[in-house]
């Protein structure tokens, strides 16, 4: 018995034996896998086998890095001996550069909703969220640095972006605060309290509202740069289309006690509202917001950031979908959400932490396969891992992967480099930063292709679906033709100048990640025999059904 | 403004609902509690819709609602219609002349000026929020599994960027498939030097995949993305609905002009099984010489128009395919120093017919100037559910959705009831 399953063991023990976890030191992993399915009759009779090796690999590349590991990656982690290489991949693709874009992407996702780019440009932003995942920022600070910065200080300006690309527009904001940041969705309480549901009340949505109804976009005259005014007074009253009471409030976080405005000072501004001026009140309402949202009294904000990273790594939230937590959509398993959100705060909001203990657990690395002759346990029970479509961005990296085109074009890239710069080239095109970020720049318009093709703006749900226009795309565009193209480097070019066995395994590692069964070889070696006539046709439409087809869509 | 826009429909329809529930006589509880699927209230003939979206706001003056003679009337008369005692603008002749095949609203105060929140509100029926146009919603709803063409297609010019192709939630298989005019769609091709043979080839090769990776493992996320291959090759397969070609006869009616070719695909379309076609003429935007630009705009609009009615007519489907003319909103009764006429949400109108619409009718009324609306005033969230309502479907009930509840028309509002057939 390994040791995580005998801590496991141990766990689940204690818990059956005295009814309470006293196994408060164990990991953290562990500690969630016996959370799972606690009281679930059948969780144990239905949880799927431990996932093998290779697709863990693809796994967790994808989840952690954003893209599906190349041939060496995999056969290297495959020879590999060590008891412990899943924690040691997990440890090395945290502290990778490709981590800190794939955190880049998801968050601009979560943050921003694929709006198109108002006040801050799409570059610094992006910069701006990859340095701070790169630093491991914790969660509170993120947020924080978001809600504070004015946008006046260049320093600062990119994490006013949350912000000022709302346009502070009051309602589009006060619902996304409680959405994004809080894991509500309090659009409704706009006209009323819910007359059952205790918790989403009409005071909760308007006191959100306060902390932001005196501030306002500023045009600076001469720079025509926009930025976020103040003024010294405004109060908030509203009225319910039930009962025609009406209220007024002052900033406040949900239920906790309202923030009171201080007596009104003889001078009210640091800078006084006049035309053309970005006016300063000396209380501001909008910096108590942060405080306000990531103060540890305030639950829901550590539960949303737990839901959204476990989400991200499970497929699914424990709140589902993670912007509805109300009383009449509770999460499925509460006490695995608290511990993950009292344990992120207890690490200071280390996301990566808790995305390492995620990585590390039994539920996380279960076969997406239910158990033979068993029927497929409900998802949220997580007692299989669920399959996760691609994201438009580790669709692109991974079939720009895959077809070689990545491969070949860092090496363009690093040759012209060298040829640039013969002193500093040659050591700078082994840092893995420098690859990164320049792979990254001359694949970026492919990217966006992708984006705009299976991305869509707006609230981002979870549900997967799938359209025509995607799937002509794939069938024909000029992209992934070019792509399959046999030339230079790419993989149909590598696998033309293989004989039959060698081909089906550099095919199968190059874009399933794995080795093929017996079954595939066969399969496989027929489908070239048959076509022999016009084999480099042949080999291009076999790589091209790859790439299309389930295996390879959704990270499982 | 009204203090209720934009509220989301979960916790509040579960409110309402235990409110009846609780409150009033068991039978109503009852009725407000169930949620048949849409299925059920669907007759089993395919419904269609043909929506005309005249882009800029075209003038209710110029159009639907006449005022000649009067400050703000401007230079065109109204003219007798097919329809004993129903007046239009001499700016449609040809309308008039079928005019009780349609019917008109007049009564419309939406509140906003602004294209971009007006054109969402009256694709939604909702204020704010994301909330799926008619045309997706027709598509989740109307289009048979089998159809053999995306469930909502959009002929446009220019592009106006519809987020999620006005799916929202009910996910990018229903979103609008965008057409560039006559142009066919994207990637409808297939690679040049593939033959059939091998493309066939290569698609059983995914299937083959598929297979495999399909073993023991959940079938909903697989089969949706199988799904959108199906419909690509569908569309290939049919692609010859796009080759803009079209006889001497039929460009003779039609007219050779932009949107007498749109007019001629969207019928070949409805011809072919899509769901809802969408056909947007530009250019009504006219805070400039307002009186000839609708001249030369209707003027190109009312002839294709009314041949495409005629022939949908002809063809048996006008009683199963509902049409509306709509715009963002209207225009100004005031002509300003250009001769112009500038947003107007106040008081404006729409022309409707075909399935499940009382044809010939006239709906509201505004005063004798224009300046405001005197009956039954509607909104954009009224429209939404008499369209739906029109199609056989129950607006009143949720959105058949998994983890969310959501209705599909704005609770707050109600259908036209004596609009509808």
């Amino acid at each position: 018995m390994n040791l995580r399953n005998f801590w496991t063991m141990c766990t689940a023990l204690a818990v059956l034996v005295t009814g309470t976890n006293v196994w408060a030191d164990a990991p953290l992993h562990v500690r969630i896998d016996a959370a799972v399915g606690v009281g679930e009759m059948e969780y144990d009779s239905l949880a799927a086998d431990d996932v093998d090796d290779a697709t863990f690999v693809r796994r967790i590349y994808l989840d952690l890095a954003g893209t599906i590991p190349n041939t060496e990656q995999v056969r290297e982690f495959l020879v590999a001996e060590s008891s412990t290489k899943r924690a040691e991949l997990i440890d090395q693709l945290l502290a990778s550069p490709h981590h800190a874009r794939r955190m880049q992407y998801l968050f601009d996702t979560m943050l921003m909703e694929r709006r198109p780019d108002k006040h801050i440009g799409a570059d610094e932003w992006h910069d701006y969220l990859r340095k701070s995942f790169k630093e491991n920022k914790p969660w509170n600070q993120l947020v924080n640095e978001m809600l504070i910065s004015d946008g006046t200080d260049e320093e600062t300006r990119p994490a006013a972006k949350f912000l000022l690309d709302r346009e502070l527009k009051i309602d589009a904001m006060t619902r996304d605060l409680g959405r994004i940041f809080l894991g509500r969705d309090l659009q409704c309480a706009q006209c009323h309290d819910h007359p059952n549901i205790d918790d989403y009340l009409q005071s909760h949505y308007y006191g959100l509202s306060a902390f932001l109804n005196r501030s306002y976009l500023f045009t600076d005259p001469k720079s025509k740069k926009v930025s976020i005014g103040e003024k010294a007074d405004g109060t908030v009253k509203f009225t319910s289309v039930f009962t025609d009471e009406s209220a007024e409030t002052f900033p406040r976080m949900l239920a906790l006690p309202p923030i009171e405005d201080p007596p009104k000072a003889e001078e009210p501004y640091k800078v006084k509202p006049e035309k053309n001026v970005r006016s300063v009140p000396v209380y501001s309402r909008r910096l108590q917001l942060a405080a306000a949202m990531t103060d540890p009294v305030n639950v829901a904000f550590r539960r949303n950031i737990a839901n959204r990273l476990w989400a991200m790594m499970m497929g699914r939230g424990i709140v589902e979908p993670v912007d509805m937590s109300h009383g009449g959509n509770l999460p499925s398993n509460p006490e695995l959400l608290d511990l993950l959100a009292n344990e992120l705060v207890e690490h200071d909001y280390d996301m990566r932490f808790l995305l390492r203990e995620l990585a590390l657990t039994r539920t996380y690395q279960r076969s997406s396969q239910h158990r033979e002759g068993g029927e497929q346990p409900s998802d949220d029970l997580f007692a299989v891992a669920l399959l996760k479509p691609l994201s438009p961005e580790q669709l692109a990296w991974s079939m720009m992967h895959a077809t070689g085109v990545s491969d070949q074009m860092l090496e363009e890239l690093e040759a012209k480099h060298v040829e640039s710069d013969a002193e500093n080239g040659p050591a700078q095109i082994l840092d893995p930063f420098w690859r990164e970020e320049a792979l990254h720049d001359a694949i970026k318009a492919d990217v966006e292709t992708f984006v705009s093709l299976f991305g869509s703006a707006g609230i981002q749900v979870s549900n997967f679906d799938a359209s025509a226009n995607q799937a002509l795309f794939l069938r024909n565009g000029a992209v992934l033709q070019g792509w399959l193209e046999p030339s230079g480097r790419k993989l149909t070019a590598r696998l033309k100048i293989l004989e039959a066995s060698p081909l089906v395994d550099e095919f199968y590692f190059s874009v399933f990640s794995r080795p093929p069964t017996a079954e595939e070889v066969q399969q496989v070696t027929q489908y070239i025999q048959e076509n022999k006539d016009d084999r480099d046709s042949a080999i291009g439409q076999l790589v091209w059904a790859a790439l299309s087809s389930a295996e390879f869509r959704f990270n499982h | 403004m009204r203090r209720n826009q934009g509220c989301n429909p979960i916790e509040h329809v579960m409110a309402r609902r235990q409110f009846l529930a609780g409150s009033a006589a068991g039978a109503v509880g009852l009725g407000v509690l169930a949620t048949p699927t849409q299925a059920v209230h669907l007759k089993h003939q395919q419904k269609r819709i043909l929506q005309i979206f005249l882009q800029g706001g075209v003038s209710q003056l110029e159009s639907w609602d006449p005022k000649p003679g009067t400050v703000h009337g401007g230079p065109f008369q109204a003219i007798p219609t097919s329809v004993p005692g129903i007046h239009i603008s001499e700016l449609l002749p040809h309308i008039a002349q079928r005019m009780h095949l349609l019917s008109i609203v007049r009564s419309i105060n939406i509140k906003i000026n602004d294209h971009e929140l007006g054109r969402q509100f009256m694709e939604k029926g909702r204020r704010v929020g994301e909330f799926p146009y008619v045309g997706a919603v027709a598509s989740k709803y109307l289009a048979r599994p089998d159809s053999e063409l995306p469930g909502y297609i959009h002929i446009s010019s220019r592009g106006l960027t519809d987020a999620a192709g006005g799916a929202a939630f009910l996910g990018a298989k229903h979103g609008q498939l965008k057409l560039e005019g006559v142009k066919p769609p994207s990637n409808l091709e297939v690679p040049t030097g593939l033959e059939a043979t091998v493309d066939a080839g290569r698609d059983q090769l995914r299937l083959q995949f598929n297979r495999r990776f399909g073993e023991r493992r959940s079938k909903a996320l697989t089969e949706a993305y199988d799904a959108s291959f199906q419909q690509a090759a569908k569309l290939m397969s049919r692609k010859a609905i796009f080759d803009g070609t079209a006889s001497k006869k039929d460009l003779e009616r039609y007219g050779t002009h932009d949107f007498g070719r749109y007019c001629l695909l969207a019928r070949t379309l409805l011809e072919n099984d899509a769901t809802c076609v969408k056909v947007t003429h530009h250019g009504y935007d006219s805070h400039a010489e307002n009186f000839n630009f609708h001249l030369e705009q209707l003027g190109e609009f009312d002839k294709p128009f009314c041949m495409l009615l005629d022939d949908l007519k002809d063809r048996g489907l006008l009683e199963s395919t509902l049409i509306v003319i709509h715009s963002e909103f209207g225009r100004t009764p005031k002509i300003n120093v250009r001769y112009g006429r500038d947003h107007w949400g106040t008081a404006w109108s729409i022309a409707i017919g075909g399935c499940g619409i009382q044809p010939g009718a006239v709906i509201g009324k505004t005063n004798d100037t224009g300046t405001e609306v005197t009956e039954r005033e509607v909104d954009a969230g009224h429209l939404f559910h008499t369209y739906l309502q029109a199609v056989g479907l129950d607006s009143s009930t949720d959105h058949d959705l998994s983890g969310r509840s959501i209705p599909m028309g704005d609770p707050a509002a109600q259908p036209i009831k004596e609009l509808l057939a």
